[in-house]
């Protein structure tokens, strides 16, 4: 269960407050989208929770399964099974996206005290996992995520996802610069790793993404706090109204 | 009137020690007379200093404090298991082997005596015959007033003749093997002369490297003069790693490119405390290509120095440098790139690029493109970039659970993969990113 409470954030090296008091329960097994307007604090949460250090957390906590992680550097957070689909994912020039997803499974697996896994078990899982995403296994011999479309981009953001097994998910914008097709092929690819033993955070700005990825609950997020809960129809309630009534941040 | 310049305390002991040992050095009365003419312009010239243009970041004179006694006659016996430990990653390289131990050929640990398409002397050998040929490698063919260079000719004991006949194509890369082994400190002299038929085909690997458990101090001086015939295709490799904590390497490389040749060169030079490597590159016919690459590695107080000079004096030809440093603690990375075109040489395509990852507030990259373009019809471009490792990219690799440490070594591999992959043959390739990765592990 991921509880966040009482969650304050500044930028680092400036006094600009971001988050100012998020309180989120997601249990396992459930789905939670964030919603809200551009400049709310929905990436600066999904970055807080994967451990960006250009973030400090003035105040709150956060705790994953019970622990606090606020103290865990990024990759010890990866190792208890956070995970996060970036908005934008960066480009490796240099780093063969196999031998990049190797590495990160191999370095997972040893801190879950699991054994490694050898190369041929690794091709068989990246074959198995990287069709259902219909990726191509020769685009992952080229440097990590050079060269890609916006959509290779994303699916091979799930294809990490799917292949580190992570059991607190969040997804940052995930729907932004796909068109329909690929947008069904990611969202079955997430809709895969639903299960009883994961928490999911999806934050997206349109509604569209929820029609395929329906949440258990929904949370609109703007000038730093959840303003409202509700349920999947609260997102349908949005994309009607729009974010006018909870206004842009105040300049 | 003229201001006498103090001699430092190297330079006497450099102008003393050539007195004492050149009835040793190797040679008849033609080539002891080039390296006494050698000495003497050595004297004249003294050690570059930074008020020297071209030795402005590499202030050689301060730097190298002393000389140390010439190896010549050195005898330290080593085996071919020997060898293969100095050899490192090299060692796995399918490869005709010439072995150098402090500078004198030893037969008994090389492989490459029968080589098709290829013939290998030792140049302590061919110097020694005496006649027009001795007195021709004597020459290094190099910049008149370069002091570096007059100490080789003047000081080199042995190396490698090599001559690749016309339109032989080498089927094994000519490995030659400099070991630095045994306990006293010295310095080291050799010259490596090659010549490459029209047509032909070669790869040729120079390693610089040191037993483990050798003297920690060393100075090497070595200098490589490469023809290549019309339409011959070479790829040269130098591998400096010697490893050892107080090893000077001053190298030069002295390049000429037929016409239609192909010429590929890649520069490794990691565990020195202080390198100048020097590449002089001429273009003498026309529709050639050059492509240089280089990395250097660089912690503690190393100064490593890369200072190239490339003259299209013919028109289009082709020209590429990528040059890349990772530096750490205190480490300082210069490099100098020189391109001129004249005016003749017209449809001349350039571009150099050099980059430095400085991994500590210490550490410094000295970066110098000069571009002197008299030819109105080129394409030529540089680019300098000096950076941090990527944050992003750190964060991005640990939000995957790589440790900081792994995602570091992996982002400066994918740094200096790109100059490395340039080498184009995928076991050269991967004996030299052998040797960066032990460097790196020794963080």
């Amino acid at each position: 269960m991921l509880e966040i409470k009482n969650l304050h954030v500044k930028i680092a090296e400036e006094n600009k407050p971001i988050l100012k008091g998020i309180d989120l329960t997601i249990p396992k097994g459930e789905v939670h989208a964030i919603m809200g307007p551009n400049g709310s604090g929905k990436s600066t949460l999904a970055y807080i929770l994967a451990g960006r250090d250009d973030y400090e957390v003035t105040e709150g906590d956060i705790i994953w399964n019970g622990e606090s992680i606020l103290e865990m550097d990024p990759d010890e957070r990866a190792a208890s099974g956070v995970f996060l689909a970036f908005q934008y994912p960066m480009e490796i020039p240099g780093v063969a996206g196999l031998t990049f997803l190797r590495t990160a499974v191999n370095a997972l697996r040893r801190k879950r005290d699991q054994d490694e896994l050898t190369t041929p078990e690794f091709m068989k899982l990246v074959k198995s996992k990287a069709g259902e995403l219909n990726i191509d296994v020769e685009m992952l011999k080229r440097p990590v995520n050079v060269g890609f479309s916006g959509g290779e981009k994303k699916r091979s953001e799930i294809l990490q996802m799917a292949l580190l097994e992570p059991t607190l998910c969040v997804l940052d914008e995930t729907d932004s610069g796909l068109d329909i097709d690929a947008l069904r092929v990611v969202s079955e690819g997430v809709n895969a790793l639903r299960s009883p033993d994961r928490a999911m955070l999806v934050i997206t700005h349109y509604q569209r993404l929820l029609n395929h990825i329906v949440p258990d609950k929904v949370h609109v997020l703007a000038h730093g706090r959840i303003q409202r809960s509700g349920g999947k129809e609260l997102a349908l309630e949005l994309e009607k109204s729009g974010y006018a009534e909870y206004g842009e941040e105040a300049a | 009137m003229s201001i006498a310049v103090m001699k430092t305390k190297a330079e006497l002991s450099f102008a003393e020690s050539f007195d004492t040992i050149r009835d040793q050095l190797p040679g008849g009365a033609g080539v002891s007379a080039a390296r006494q003419a050698a000495a003497d312009k050595f004297a004249q010239l003294g050690l570059p200093h930074r008020r020297i243009e071209e030795w402005k970041y590499t202030d050689l004179r301060n730097a190298m404090k002393e000389a140390l006694p010439s190896s010549v006659g050195d005898e330290t016996a080593l085996t071919i298991a020997d060898v293969i430990v100095a050899l490192g990653p090299l060692a796995h390289l399918d490869a005709s082997r010439v072995v150098f131990v402090n500078g004198a050929y030893r037969e008994e640990l090389s492989s490459a005596s029968d080589v098709a398409g290829v013939e290998i002397e030792s140049l302590a050998a061919v110097l020694s015959e005496g006649g027009e040929r001795a007195t021709g490698l004597a020459n290094p063919a190099g910049p008149d007033n370069d002091a570096v260079l007059a100490l080789n000719t003047a000081y080199m004991t042995d190396g490698s003749v090599v001559s690749v006949k016309e339109a032989a194509a080498v089927e094994k890369p000519l490995l030659l093997v400099h070991v630095r082994a045994g306990m006293e400190p010295g310095f080291t002299a050799v010259r490596n002369v090659i010549e490459v038929g029209g047509k032909a085909s070669v790869q040729i690997i120079e390693a610089f490297v040191s037993l483990p458990g050798a003297v920690e101090a060393g100075q090497v001086n070595t200098a490589t003069r490469i023809s290549v015939g019309e339409e011959a295709k070479v790829l040269h490799v130098s591998c400096a790693a010697d490893g050892q904590a107080n090893v000077t390497h001053l190298s030069n490389w002295i390049v000429n490119i037929a016409a239609g040749a192909d010429y590929g060169g890649f520069q490794l030079t990691q565990g020195v405390a202080l390198a100048r490597n020097q590449i002089f590159v001429a273009f003498s016919g026309e529709g050639a290509k050059l492509d240089l690459s280089g990395v250097f590695l660089g912690r503690n107080n190393d100064h490593i120095d890369t200072t190239l000079v490339v003259d299209h004096a013919v028109p289009s030809c082709e020209s590429r440098e990528l040059f890349k440093g990772v530096l750490d603690d205190n480490a300082r990375g210069v490099f100098q790139g020189k391109i001129i075109v004249q005016p003749i040489a017209q449809k001349t395509d350039g571009k150099q690029m050099s980059q430095g990852l400085l991994l500590s507030p210490n550490a410094e990259f000295d970066s110098k493109p000069e571009l002197e373009i008299f030819a109105d019809d080129v394409v030529c471009g540089h680019g300098a970039t000096c950076a941090q490792l990527d944050e992003d990219l750190m964060f991005y690799c640990q939000s995957r659970g790589i440790p900081a440490d792994v995602a570091k070594v992996l982002l400066i591999e994918s740094f200096i993969g790109e100059a490395v992959e340039n080498i184009g043959d995928e076991d050269i390739v991967e004996a030299i990113m052998g040797f960066a990765r032990g460097w790196l592990a020794q963080a």
